[in-house]
């Protein structure tokens, strides 16, 4: 099997703290493979050590056959980047945009525009090739700068948080060219993302990240049978040491592969639900809980975290990252 | 010869930019020419007739200020063209530039020299107008001005993207930017001649290189020096090379962290 990225105990610390903490994973080629982990946990710190230019404390990397210490520039030229935060110039166009990234990457002339031409049109953007980059939506910059980064056939492609403040319908577009990429051009694809939803639909490899640690990798099924084949969520109404006992009991008394109390909620993996809702019911009734609601569903990449960390990924960052995002943006606008 | 590819694509990204930033473009071009109306042919206004010619070798006030107020547009504009390398780091595209296989040197060199064309095409325009109130003007020398010009601008235009590579913020940026451009613009006998200058001040100015910039531009524009032109252009010729090597050195090791 051969293998387009493997990292060698990739490490980075910025002073006391420790970002990535010996990452060793490897990336089949041809794959989409996804970084999926609460903000903070070390996501992009890793794909900006893989794309050169940011220096690993210790270890190292091979992307694309190349060390990325010792032949940096050998990397640079094999792989193609979008970063977290926008990196277009608003007050270009989206085809001048296209021809100063193409120039950096060594193509000029006629070359440089039919491969411009087929990659605006293949994001949907030709018609709007000599519009300002500021007049367009946040969808629409996204898509401009996948386009970019395919500009110079890169064979392996670094998506950062590729759908991050993007609305819902936008996102799924977004998805769409991720996978028509991987189909038509072959290409690796390494994305880092906190939607579990993005992860499971998109990758075909998962390593979960938390701390700069990977702690679990596999293929979506396979992470999610760790925690069993239904989830079951409940909200009770009682005082909060009773709830601790309540999940002490259960975990006591069922065949469970985890219960967590976590966001006002408890969450257990089982093999089979509608078995355990019954005893569940039985043991709060004993014990004089009411359970305001239950539901139970198949496990998601998220039951994974809770099961692995004790906390969600969602949820808890989720609200706060898109916060900033906005913030950011505003101030982009402003420019 | 892949090195072009790069410093063509920063040269144009900057030029283009500068094109499109309207409010940038109007208030880079005002500045001078408030400074060339309103404080020019004010103060000119001061000496009577022929007094000026006694104090500022042998010209008018407007023939002695023109070309110093020509330079001090390409001095303030070149200095504060590293304002857009932070700008890049505060939006990431300087991590579009790091990541590319694209030389580093040739990338800073084209970005350098793009925003010099528009500071040196800005005070040419300036010069133009400055031809209606000063006629004796040697017009015929605009080349060789544009060369002295473009000398001071690489060489200030290198020390602001230095200082701005090392910075984080603009606000830290425009702080350094003012309290080193003033000083220097008044002590470069833009406004003055320098030996009118208390014997203090006397090192400072020599020690400036925009003195010799502005001494060679009224040189070549109104046919006034202090020092031979060639002594001028070779100190300047000497600085920017250096101020050159060395911002593309240390561009060459930037990184994002």
């Amino acid at each position: 099997m051969e293998f387009a990225i493997i990292t060698k105990d990739l490490t980075k610390k910025f002073g006391s703290l420790t970002a990535v903490d010996r990452i060793n994973i490897k990336i089949r080629k041809g794959e989409i493979f996804g970084l999926l982990g609460p903000n903070g946990a070390g996501k992009t710190t890793t794909i900006h050590m893989l794309a050169t230019i940011l220096k690993p404390s210790y270890g190292t990397a091979i992307v694309a056959g190349h060390d990325i210490l010792k032949e940096p520039n050998k990397v640079r030229e094999k792989i193609g980047i979008v970063f977290q935060d926008m990196t277009i110039d608003r007050h270009l166009t989206g085809y001048e945009n296209m021809w100063i990234h193409g120039r950096l990457y060594g193509l000029r002339g006629h070359e440089l525009h039919e491969r411009i031409k087929e990659l605006l049109e293949f994001v949907g953007l030709w018609e709007w090739k000599d519009i300002e980059v500021r007049k367009y939506s946040g969808g629409m910059i996204r898509r401009l700068e996948i386009a970019r980064s395919l500009l110079h056939h890169p064979e392996i492609l670094f998506l950062d948080e590729p759908t991050l403040g993007l609305d819902p319908q936008t996102r799924v577009h977004v998805w769409d060219y991720i996978m028509q990429i991987r189909k038509e051009k072959n290409m690796t694809i390494l994305l880092t993302t906190h939607y579990m939803d993005e992860a499971e639909k998109l990758c075909d490899h998962v390593a979960i990240i938390d701390h700069g640690k990977i702690i679990a990798e596999g293929t979506p099924n396979e992470l999610k049978t760790i925690v069993g084949n239904d989830v079951i969520c409940i909200k009770v109404r009682c005082s909060p040491d009773k709830i601790q006992i309540f999940v002490e009991k259960l975990e006591a008394t069922l065949d469970s592969t985890f219960v967590r109390f976590a966001m006002g909620r408890i969450t257990l993996g089982v093999k089979n639900a509608p078995q355990v809702i019954p005893v569940i019911f039985e043991i709060a009734r004993r014990m004089n809980i009411r359970i305001l609601r239950l539901e139970y569903s198949r496990p998601t990449l998220d039951d994974v975290f809770l099961k692995l960390t004790g906390r969600r990924i969602r949820e808890e960052f989720g609200s706060w990252v898109d916060f900033i995002r906005r913030e950011k943006m505003n101030r982009f606008m402003r420019r | 010869m892949k090195w072009i590819g790069a410093f063509i694509a920063m040269w144009y990204r900057q030029v283009k930019q500068f094109l499109r930033a309207k409010p940038r473009l109007i208030g880079t071009f005002l500045h001078p020419i408030f400074w060339l109306l309103f404080f020019g042919i004010g103060f000119a206004g001061a000496f009577r007739e022929g007094m000026s010619q006694a104090i500022f070798m042998g010209l008018s006030y407007l023939e002695f200020f023109l070309p110093g107020i020509a330079m001090m547009g390409v001095f303030t504009g070149a200095f504060m063209s590293g304002i857009s390398v932070i700008w890049d780091k505060e939006f990431g595209y300087l991590k579009v530039v790091l990541v590319s296989p694209a030389s580093r040197k040739a990338s800073i060199l084209g970005r350098i020299i793009g925003d010099s064309t528009i500071v040196v095409f800005q005070s040419v325009v300036l010069l133009l107008l400055g031809y209606l109130l000063v006629p004796s003007m040697n017009l015929i020398n605009i080349p060789l001005y544009i060369c002295i010009a473009f000398l001071v601008s690489i060489s200030f235009a290198g020390i602001g993207v230095t200082i701005a590579t090392k910075m984080q913020t603009i606000e830290g940026f425009q702080l350094i930017v003012n309290i080193i451009t003033l000083p220097l613009m008044f002590l470069s006998g833009i406004f003055y001649p320098i030996h009118v200058a208390p014997d203090w001040i006397q090192p400072i100015i020599l020690a400036n290189p925009l003195t010799y910039g502005v001494d060679a531009a009224r040189f070549v524009l109104v046919g006034k020096s202090y020092f031979n032109i060639l002594l001028d252009i070779a100190l300047l010729g000497v600085l920017s090379m250096i101020l050159i090597f060395l911002t593309m050195y240390q561009f060459e090791k930037a990184t994002i962290g």
